[in-house]
This record gives C-alpha cells, structure tokens and sequence, in this order.
C-alpha cells in the first residue's frame, strides 16, 4: 500500500510535466499582449514595446520556458506582471476562501445527495423518486450565476438574512465565515448535488437488485440497516468515483461563483490573470488546479480499499 | 441595526455561549469611520507612471499629491506648490514648494523629490515628453524650489502639472521616483491625503487606504484636484466586484456604500431604493469611437472613410449604449468634449442631419472599393465596445462592406490594433473604443485626436492639416486664437475621418443615502465625502 502511495504521487510528476508544458505553451500561441494592457490606451506602439521588453516577453520560448521550470523546481512560481508580488503570495491569499467554499459545498452536496439518492432508490418509481430526479435535472439544466442571482435576491435583498457577497476569514468566527459561504455554497453544489444524487440512485437500485440483499430481507433485517450498512457500502466505490471525477465541476463552477457572490479566492483570480494575459498567474494557479485534481483522484483510489476490501493496491 | 445584525448578533451570542465561537462586535462608530466604494475595475497594480489605466489614477490620486491640480472649471491651481512663475522669454519655470510637506514614510517633501518625479513622468506622458524634447535642464535649486529651463516656451506647463489624464504628473520620494518608468515600483509612498495599506491589498479584490495625519489640506475649498482635501473618513476600502448585478445587490443591502459606475439597466433598480441615490458619474463624460486604419485597404481611402461617416447614425449607437435614457447621450459631430470651452462641430456636416445611405454607396464605389474583407474588432468583454461593434458591423454591411467580424477580448484587441500588417496577415480595418471626456479637452491630453502618421495613434492617420493646427493651438496666446485652432483642426479631422466619433454619452454613479459629499467629475473625489 504504502509503495503503492509512493508510486502514484510519483507519477504526478510527469503528470505535472505535461501539464506545464501544455499550459506553457498554450498562454505562448494565445494572442494578446500583456504589454498592450499594461501601457493603456493613451501609449505608442514604442511604449508597448519598451514594456513588452521590460518583462522579457521578447525573448525566445524555450528561454522562457526553462527559465519557468527552473524557478519552478526551486519553489518559485515567478511574480505577477501587473501587480508585481509574488505568485505564492496571490494564491496564499486567495487559497481559503476557494479552500472553504468547495469543503463547505462537499460537504453539503455528499450531505444532501447521498440520502437523497439512497431514498429515490429506495422508492423506486414513486413521487419521491419522481422529485429526486426532477431536482436532478434541474440542478444539472440551471446554470450556478441564476441560481447565484436568485439565492441573493431571495435570501439577501428580500428576508435580508444572508450577505450577498463577500468572504470572511475563518479565523474570524465560524458564524461570519458560514454567512458568506452558505449561497454560494447552495449556488454552486446544485449540479454537484444533482450529479450525486443521480450516481447514487442509479448503483443503489443496482445494488439492491442482488442476492444478497434479499437475503438480508429475508433474514429480517431492518430497512435502515440494509440501505446504509449493507447496500450503500457495496455502492460506495462508483459514488466516490463520482465525487471525485465531481471536483472538476467544482473548481470550473468556483471561478462562476465567485465572481457572482464576490468571493476573492483562486477562481477570480484566473480568469482576472486570463483577461490580462498574467502569464505567471495563470500558470500557477493551472499548476496548481492540476496538482489538487491529481492528489484528490489519488486519494479516491486509496478509499476504494476502505469500501471494497478486495481491492488491493 | 438592521434585520441581519440582529440575527447575527443573536446567533453570534448563542454560539459564544455555548460553543465559545464568536462573532465580531457590531460597532457603529467605526463603520462610519470606513468607506466602501466598489471601483470602476480591478486595481492590478499600483504605479500611476508604469500602468495608465484610470482605476490606477483615481486611486493615486487617494495616495500622491500633484503640484497643480485641475478645478472643475478645468484651470489648473496651485496644489503641493505654493506658485509658479515663468521668466519673461517663457524658456525658465520655477515651481516653489509649500514648506513642510511630509511623505508617508514621515520624510519631507523636498524639491529634489518633485524634479526625480517629473523626469521619471516625463518618460511616459505624451505632454511630459514633449517638454522633455525641448529641456534643457530640471533641477532644483534649494528644497523648496524647481527649476525647469526650456529651449523654446511651453506655455501649457501648469496644464501639463495640473491634468487629471493619465498618467499625472505625482510627485513621490526621490529614491522610488528614479525607477525605471518602464517598471513598475516597489513601495506606494506618497504625500496624499490617504496611505495605501499595501499589507491589505488583495490585487482583483479590495485595496485598502487609511487617513494620513500628517495631511496638510490647503486652505481653499476643495475643487476636483484642486484646494483642500479633507478626509472625512479613517479608512477607504475599494472593494472590487466583478459582477454587476452583485454590486447593485450590495449597494442596496447596505453592504457597500459607494459604485463607481453603476451599468445603466441597473439603474431604474437603484432608483427604485429609497436607500440608494444616483446621478450622473462625470460631467466630462466619455466620447464612443471606433478608428479606422488608415494604412490599409479599403479605409486607406479617404472616399471609403466617408462613406462610413455619411450613414452612421450616432443615435444608433447611443441608443446600444445607454438604451432609453435620452439624458445620457447626445451627438457629437466633432471631436472635442461638449460642454468645455474648445468644443466645437466645425464641419462636422457629415455627421448631422438624416443618415444619407445612398451617399455612403455611392462614396464607397468611388473609392474603389473591390470587396476585400473589412476586419472589425470588436472585443467581447467590454460592454462598451461590443456594443458598438454589433453597430457598426450592421452598418458596414448596409453599405455593402465585406465584414470579417472579429469577436476577441480587450487583450488581443490592444495586441492586435498594434499591428500595421496588411488584413489577412494579422491586421485590421477597424476597433472599437472610448475616451473619457475629461481627456478629449485639447489636444495636448487627446493622443487619438492627433494625425501625425506613425507616431498618431492606432489607425495612424497622417493628416498635415491636422497637425498644423495642433501646432496653432500650442502657440496660441489666448483662448479665442486656442478655439479658432481648433476650429481648424475639427474640420480637417472631420472632412479626413481622423476617426469616427460614435457619440457622447454619460455614466451614473450611485451612493448610500448616509453618504454625503459626492460631486461629480472625472474621477471619484474622497475628500469632502462623509459618512453617518
């Protein structure tokens, strides 16, 4: 197990190659010019190029790029082109608010989705399993800014319970930090929840279809006890593969969210640094998103041992 | 204490009592202390010299004092200068300081701080570098006092000193001031009325800025850039929100208590809150433009030029613009800011009375026009400029233009209208922008006006006639023979199509009813706005 762990973060390394090199690449063919955007509108074309020059934008790919993995592999992801700090420093600001948001909207989607799939299985074919699914599509059809815009109209314009935007740190007080985070967190779990929900009903009422559920029935177990001890164990691997193939879902739906609820974490900062052409920022933060998404699908596979006791690493 | 403080405070005593969490203090006093304003756009960086864009101005000028300041009758009044006073022949400026200036860093303001600042702006400024071409030394003499010797007179030095276009002309320590003007700096230490709490600054997020003490307000009242700036807060806090409709939420909800530039369908909403208030943004205003290159085919053509200008309806684009609001807009057959003295539609006939579509066709046959495609820019991401895009591609093909549409962002437009490359090798016919009112008041601050070949503005029109009376209006002794060069200029711009005017038009801001003190002018004023 543990030189299977070893082999796998291993791995990430190549992985983390392609990545850079592809992402590297990308942002070099791209147009735009972050010289252009620096110099403003008001600037001569020789200002432009002072500036392009400046930033060593004018120099060769493969000098960039090796200078880049360079400053990489010792611990430095370079400094922003427009605000001139560090690359760490901008994603040590911003990695908790992302970081709360997407435990919080974990949470509250595993939460919601698993029994709520558990329980459409269970009443297969009734109006509860009807509403199940209808909440299913409707989360996955109705994009995260509406149901963003409807949530803060509702619960912060109208009842004025909630903010409507905004992020308090956690170290502030669980109660500050909760009341930024529960909209967008409401927001951005829909497709999560729906997404779950589904995968759940679907493998339960597989799982429940097999002998050794009737058998249980038979014996006189409880209902309780063969949905959650018996069938969900057996339907966990798929739902956790969900989970985290899911995590996607949420990085690309933290950049929406954030914007709409004003939440200065990791996703507004990328899409600031795309609109800019911040090339340092853009590959950090991609660096970064790859590295998480890696790491979590590494820590999927290590769970399935825990739900299914003949998988063997 | 409104409903959710309430909540708050009860749910913050709950869980103290029994969980030992806590929530913050409501505390009255120091939320009238703090002003939050949500800015025209994300503050990125922070050097008024190195990055030209407006939000970066209106926050220096939170943080850096200028020797002069412009008014809101747009005459340029002493600031950090106690005066200045030119010799007879026009060749010697001396600029005398106020004595004990202090910067942020509790260092005093010395005249050796203002002539290392005016060098490094020299560098960046088109009217700093054109009194950097005639130079001859800028030195200073004592502590308080600056000496700028010229070859020839400037007479517009106090409005070089004094305008609010960017970049102005901020006056920061010697020892920041000599970096490079081509990168960026590493410390925001002004002699502002605030200090820029760069420990706070989450760049795209909020900026902070905290009341300086050691501020010495003029005694005049304060008037745009100009006389006293009284703080009437401890602390401003920009904090940046890029969704509209999230702003407008947070204005209403009490959470923010100033937006810069609230997006006009917003509006009606705003004003319906008996809580929010709303006027117009600046007075200046701002000038839709889209420009034409003149280097390439078909707009290198003085009769395809036209033929635009003869069917584009300015209301059409207005009208995409601002949408109903017929107090936000109005023509301009000219290229100067309505409302300010040189304004003027001096032979702006093409663009007055019915749009003239059969003109414009048959303008366009005599150009030659053979059906080459016309590469229209339009960046997405930019209301203003996708607006107009959608316009003019409408009417481009009306005419019976070939329109390659090219829907981009803001960032390969500034790469790509750099390019002189013929269309179909990277170049472009046409892109969509704006300017600001404030900076379309002569010719000196208006780079886009000008039509000096390669060294105009994108586009590169090259029109002698207009810089002739560029030149006339630099020399001009007084205000009548400065709008009689004007005249001049509009009419060779208007009858060439230096570029194509889309219009005048306005932005709202909009406050909290506690606010008090908000004027209008081209950049957000702090001092004088107060809070209850």
């Amino acid at each position: 197990m543990f030189a299977y762990i070893i082999r796998r973060v291993l791995a990430t390394i190549p992985v983390m190659a392609v990545v850079a090199l592809f992402v590297f690449s990308l942002l070099y063919i791209a147009p735009g010019d972050p010289a252009a955007v620096i110099a403003g509108d008001q600037a001569t074309p020789a200002d432009v190029e002072r500036i392009r020059q400046s930033l060593g934008l004018d120099r060769p790919f493969l000098v960039r790029f090796g200078e880049w993995v360079w400053n990489i592999l010792n611990g430095d992801m370079g400094v922003s082109i427009f605000t001139n700090l560090p690359v760490t420093t901008m994603i040590k600001q911003r990695i908790e608010p992302t970081l709360s948001l997407m435990v919080l909207t974990l949470i509250l989607a595993v939460s919601i989705a698993v029994p709520m799939g558990v329980i459409a299985a269970w009443k297969h074919g009734t109006w509860i399993d009807r509403c199940v699914m209808g909440f299913a599509v409707l989360g996955f059809s109705v994009p995260v800014f509406v149901v963003g815009y409807v949530l803060a109209y509702i619960f912060a314009l109208e009842l004025d319970w909630l903010p409507v935007q905004g992020y308090t740190a956690f170290k502030e007080g669980l109660f500050p930090w909760l009341e930024n985070l529960v909209l967008p967190s409401i927001a951005l779990g829909g497709v999560y929840i729906a997404l779950i929900a589904r995968i759940t009903r679907a493998t339960m009422l597989e799982v429940l279809q097999q002998d050794y559920i009737r058998t249980a029935k038979a014996k006189g177990v409880g209902q309780r006890s063969i949905l959650f001890l018996h069938a969900l164990k057996n339907a966990a691997v798929p739902i956790v593969t969900v989970i985290g193939i899911g995590m996607a879902l949420l990085i690309g739906g933290a950049v929406v969210t954030e914007s709409v609820f004003a939440i200065p974490g990791l996703g507004r900062l990328t899409v600031d640094a795309i609109l800019r052409r911040d090339y340092p920022v853009i590959q950090g933060v991609v660096l970064l998103f790859s590295f998480v998404y890696v790491l979590v699908n590494l820590l999927i596979d290590l769970l399935y041992t825990l739900f299914d006791p003949r998988i063997r690493y | 204490m409104d409903r959710r403080t309430l909540i708050k405070a009860g749910a913050g005593l709950g869980l103290a009592g029994h969980f030992g969490l806590s929530a913050p203090a409501y505390s009255q006093g120091a939320a009238a202390r703090t002003l939050k304003f949500v800015p025209q756009a994300n503050l990125a960086n922070f050097d008024p010299i190195w990055g030209t864009q407006y939000v970066v101005r209106n926050a220096a000028a939170l943080v850096w004092d200028t020797l002069f300041g412009f008014d809101e009758h747009l005459v340029p009044k002493p600031q950090m200068a106690e005066g200045a006073s030119v010799s007879a022949d026009g060749l010697t400026w001396t600029i005398k300081l106020r004595p004990n200036l202090k910067f942020h860093d509790g260092s005093t303001v010395h005249a050796k701080d203002v002539a290392a600042s005016l060098t490094r702006w020299s560098a960046r400024d088109s009217m700093g570098q054109m009194i950097k071409a005639i130079q001859q030394e800028l030195v200073a003499v004592d502590d308080l006092t600056v000496k700028w010797v010229l070859k020839k007179p400037y007479p517009k030095m106090l409005m070089a000193l004094g305008k609010n276009s960017t970049p102005m002309a901020f006056i920061m320590p010697e020892r920041i001031a000599k970096t490079d003007p081509f990168k960026q700096i590493e410390e925001y230490i002004g002699s502002g009325p605030m200090r820029f709490v760069k420990e706070e600054w989450v760049p795209g997020a909020k900026a902070v800025f905290a009341k300086f003490a050691d501020y010495k307000p003029r005694s005049e009242p304060g008037s745009w850039l100009s006389g006293g700036k009284h703080i009437m807060v401890d602390r401003i806090e920009w904090i940046v929100m890029p969704d509209p409709a999230t702003a407008s939420a947070a204005l209403q909800n009490g959470e923010v208590d100033w937006w810069e530039n609230p997006i006009t369908d917003l509006v009606p909403q705003l004003r319906r809150n008996r809580n929010v208030r709303v006027d117009i943004a600046d007075p200046l205003g701002n000038i839709g433009t889209f420009r034409m290159n003149h280097l390439t085919t078909p707009f290198n053509s003085l009769k395809a030029r036209q033929a635009v200008l003869a069917a584009l309806s300015q209301e059409d684009y207005m009208r995409a613009l601002v949408g109903d609001d017929n107090a936000l807009w109005k023509p301009l057959p000219g290229f100067f800011t309505p409302g300010t003295p040189l304004y003027t539609e001096e032979g702006g006939d093409l663009l007055k009375g019915p749009r003239n579509m059969d003109l414009a066709k048959r303008l366009l046959a005599e150009s030659g026009y053979a059906g080459t495609p016309v590469t229209c820019v339009v960046a997405q991401d930019q209301p203003i400029t996708k607006a107009q895009g959608d316009v003019t591609a409408d009417l481009l093909k009306r005419i019976g233009f070939n329109v390659d549409y090219v829907a981009t962002d803001w960032g390969t437009t500034g790469q790509r209208r750099a390019m002189k490359n013929p269309v179909g090798q990277g170049g472009w016919s046409m892109f969509h922008s704006w300017h600001a009112g404030a900076d379309c008041i002569n010719p000196a601050v208006y780079i886009a006006c000008r039509a000096n070949g390669d060294a105009a503005w994108f586009g590169w029109p090259n029109i002698p006639s207009v810089e002739t009376a560029v030149d006339e209006w630099f020399e001009a002794p007084n205000l009548d023979a400065e709008k009689a060069a004007i005249r001049r200029l509009n009419r060779a711009g208007m009858e060439n199509v230096t570029y194509a005017p889309t219009g005048f038009f306005l932005q709202y801001q909009a406050w909290r009813a506690n606010i008090s003190g908000v004027v209008k002018g081209p950049l957000p004023f702090f001092w004088g706005v107060s809070k209850t």
